[in-house]
């Protein structure tokens, strides 16, 4: 299991992945960010990345997403490739994702945030909504419906009316997912959830992202920094280092290779 | 002090304002809106003038209903227009979208003045009025008005406004929550540019002549002059900066050339004293949520 990053990692046979990675590169100028990683992930599991600093782990969310253009390989998604989708098409598809540095449109209330992810649920035209037609007000209601069960599941409707740049952070972690799983994601893609919470929100995190897994029929993949949660919490797990996939399997395999020990503790251990 | 015609031209102004803020509203700053003014208003003066069909009335006076099939067509043409450029400079960020809409207002400016049809530096003359005098004016700018307005306010309540909200917010983000960017950004200019070319339509007959200075680089300072006065949080903000930056000079001219150093100043000390614009969010609030979208439950 914890082979090279070379070789297909889904042997033939197997059920089909949600999505799966095959030799992505990514180059900046002469930096090599990504090394054909190649990894697959199978509906409904808790999928981890680990790595150290600077080992390519939100680039490889960014190429996954579509933000940021792949030099080398393939995004497959259901075996149909869509490398050179957009990241709202992507989106369409049924991949969320929250962001390292939290990127909320902070100007917007937190009710707004979430009535802008679900703009196509249920989907209106241009023209019911400037007439204010009965289907347009009927998908309105449906949106303020669905944004108000969201807030509710997440602890965030007491802050509807509040703008989103002023709200605590552990709060902007929580609305950031929401706002994710407002456009019915069937992947949630959480980079660093738990960067920045205190160590009480890190401990509801994982009960958290287990609940969201089971209520939303979710497959996620979680870029964490923080071990112990990412342990406890994945299925399987990848470990990148120097843009290079190192390890894959499950943590208690990850955590005995010597690969990601070395890499962890430094060439001598 | 204030005539007839100076309130029309406060609320061509104020069209015109709008015209600039819909863009905004998606983050893109445009300054495009003079060419789609200036198109809308040549082709008014030009099927005025040219084409006997439509000014056919007994009275001698243009028809109203021709008048508002200009209207209507001025709005469209610009529109097809936009679709067509907008593909193009959307791809634009910034400040080159700003310079890149200059060039459009440019290149317009010097198609108009090449144009056969439409008289050169001169322009066209005597295009026919539908109304006696210059009140008759105010009823369809105002109307013009109050639909720019009121689907501004809509916009704010529906899919497409929340796109563009969110575009202005962080267009990468908004991408990744499966908002069609380009599609959204080309709406709102579209609209923009449906707005300026039929307030182009009404102003060609209001102005009674027309030539390829009235789509001009001034103007699309002007325009952002009303939109930085004003305010670009509201609908509200474009409007008062256009009704007042319109007045203003007119309302000065007892005092002679120094209007224009006043004039000069105002533009100078608005974003000074008021940096959000005179229609801020925080008043916005105070006055009830008008111009915003209201909560609900």
């Amino acid at each position: 299991m914890n082979g090279t990053s070379a070789g297909p990692t889904v042997p033939p046979g197997q059920p089909t992945a949600l999505l799966e990675v095959k030799d992505l590169s990514c180059r900046f100028g002469g930096l090599l960010a990504l090394d054909r990683v190649s990894f697959a992930l199978q509906p409904g599991e808790i999928f981890g990345v680990m790595g150290p600093n600077g080992a390519g782990k939100t680039t490889l969310f960014n190429l996954i997403t579509g933000v940021t253009p792949a030099s080398g390989g393939a995004v497959c998604w259901r075996d149909e490739p869509i490398t050179s989708l957009p990241p709202d098409r992507r989106n369409r598809l049924g991949m969320a994702r929250t962001f390292q540095n939290l990127r909320l449109f902070e100007g917007l209330s937190v009710l707004e945030n979430l009535l802008v992810a679900l703009q196509r649920q249920p989907r209106s035209s241009t023209l019911a909504g400037l007439l204010n037609s009965p289907v347009h007000r009927r998908a309105e209601a449906q949106r303020f419906e669905r944004a108000w069960q969201l807030l509710e599941e997440l602890r965030l409707d007491g802050l509807a009316e509040r703008q989103a740049g002023g709200l605590a952070y552990g709060d902007r972690r929580r609305l950031e997912i929401a706002r994710a799983l407002a456009t019915r994601p069937t992947l949630l893609l959480l980079d660093e959830p738990a960067a920045g919470l205190n160590p009480t929100e890190k401990e509801g995190l994982a009960e958290l992202i287990e609940a969201l897994r089971s209520r939303h029929r979710l497959t996620l993949l979680v870029i964490e920094h923080h071990v112990p949660l990412l342990m406890r919490l994945c299925d399987r797990m990848a470990v990148l280092d120097f843009g290079v996939r190192i390890a894959l399997g499950t943590p208690e395999q990850v955590r005995r290779d010597p690969k990601v020990i070395e890499a962890y503790l430094g060439g001598a251990a | 002090m204030i005539d007839h015609g100076l309130l029309v031209q406060m609320l061509i102004g104020a069209l015109l304002g709008i015209s600039v803020y819909l863009p905004l509203m998606a983050g893109q700053l445009s300054l495009a809106t003079p060419a789609f003014y200036a198109v809308g208003g040549t082709l008014a003066a030009l099927l005025s003038t040219r084409w006997a069909a439509l000014g056919a009335s007994a009275d001698g006076r243009f028809p109203l209903p021709s008048f508002l099939l200009e209207v209507l067509l001025g709005g469209v043409l610009a529109g097809l227009l936009a679709l067509l450029v907008g593909r193009l400079v959307l791809r634009l960020q910034g400040i080159y979208l700003a310079i890149a809409t200059i060039a459009l207002v440019e290149i317009v400016r010097v198609a108009i003045l090449n144009l056969p049809l439409a008289g050169g530096a001169i322009g066209i003359f005597a295009i026919p009025q539908p109304f006696a005098n210059a009140a008759g004016y105010l009823l369809p700018a105002l109307a013009l008005l109050a639909l720019a307005a009121w689907s501004c306010q809509r916009l704010e309540s529906m899919p497409l406004g929340r796109a563009m909200a969110a575009i202005r917010a962080d267009e990468l983000a908004a991408r990744c929550m499966g908002i069609d960017t380009t599609a959204t950004k080309l709406s709102a200019f579209v609209l923009s540019a449906v707005l300026a070319g039929s307030t182009g339509a009404l102003a060609a007959h209001f102005l009674n002549t027309w030539n390829a200075r009235q789509g001009s680089f001034d103007v699309s300072i002007t325009t952002l002059a009303f939109v930085i006065l004003g305010g670009s949080r509201s609908w509200l903000g474009p409007v008062m900066g256009g009704l007042l930056l319109t007045a203003l000079p007119e309302l000065l001219r007892p005092v002679g050339d120094v209007r224009l150093v006043l004039f000069g100043l105002v533009i100078l000390l608005g974003p000074v004293l008021f940096p959000q614009g005179l229609i801020t969010p925080a008043l916005l609030e105070r006055i009830g949520g008008f111009g915003r979208q209201e909560a609900q439950g």
